[in-house]
This record gives C-alpha cells, sequence and structure tokens, in this order.
C-alpha cells in the first residue's frame, strides 16, 4: 500500500460523517 | 510538532476493530473517530515512548516515501487527534 494522508472520520453507537483531518 | 515529541494515548483512548465498519476505529469515552489504514499504521506505532521523528522514520522506510512528506502527513493528522484529546503529546 503507498503512502497517502490519512483522514480521521468524526462518529456522531460503535457496534451499530465529517471529516476532522 | 517537533521530532522530540512523544506522542501516546491518553488513559481511556484504545484502538479498536469494528467488525460492523470493517475499520479501525479510535475508541474514547463518549466519543470515537474512524481510521483509514493510513491512519492506523501511524497509531499502531505510537506507544508513549517513541518520538516523532522515530515514528516518521519508521513508516518512511516501510512505506518507501519521503520521511518530510511522512512528517507533515503526521503532524496534521496527529494534531488534529490531540486538539480533539484523543492523544497527547509529551515534549
Amino acid at each position: 500500500m503507498a503512502w497517502a494522508r490519512p483522514i480521521i472520520r468524526e462518529l456522531e453507537e460503535i457496534n451499530m460523517a465529517p471529516v476532522l483531518f | 510538532m517537533e521530532a522530540t515529541d512523544i506522542p501516546g494515548l491518553p488513559r481511556g483512548v484504545r484502538l479498536h476493530f469494528d467488525k460492523i465498519r470493517e475499520t479501525w476505529v479510535l475508541l474514547a469515552p463518549e466519543r470515537a473517530v474512524t481510521l483509514d489504514q493510513i491512519g492506523h499504521a501511524i497509531l499502531s506505532e505510537v506507544d508513549g515512548q517513541r518520538s516523532f521523528g522515530d515514528i516518521a522514520r519508521t513508516l518512511a522506510e516501510k512505506y518507501s516515501a519521503p520521511v518530510d512528506q511522512i512528517a507533515r502527513d503526521m503532524a496534521g493528522f496527529l494534531g488534529a487527534l490531540r486538539d480533539r484529546r484523543f492523544l497527547d503529546v509529551t515534549s
């Protein structure tokens, strides 16, 4: 896998979206 | 973020693989963010002991990418997590 800028998405429910970076 | 800074996960924050979403998430009390593969690769190197510079060099070797590009992306990523209290950074 090549390097790419990481993406973080905010979850508002983890066992049942805005991009922060 | 400086090369000598040491990132670490605060108490109560942990990596978790969510089977429903089939993705890694960073869990904190009452909060969570989803991570992509690169984000997970970065946080997998974060142990509260190794410096930002050490981690950047490790990932640059692993991904055969320029260390300055890795450091730039890491700084933004880790800075965003620190701003939201998903990460501690000690100087």
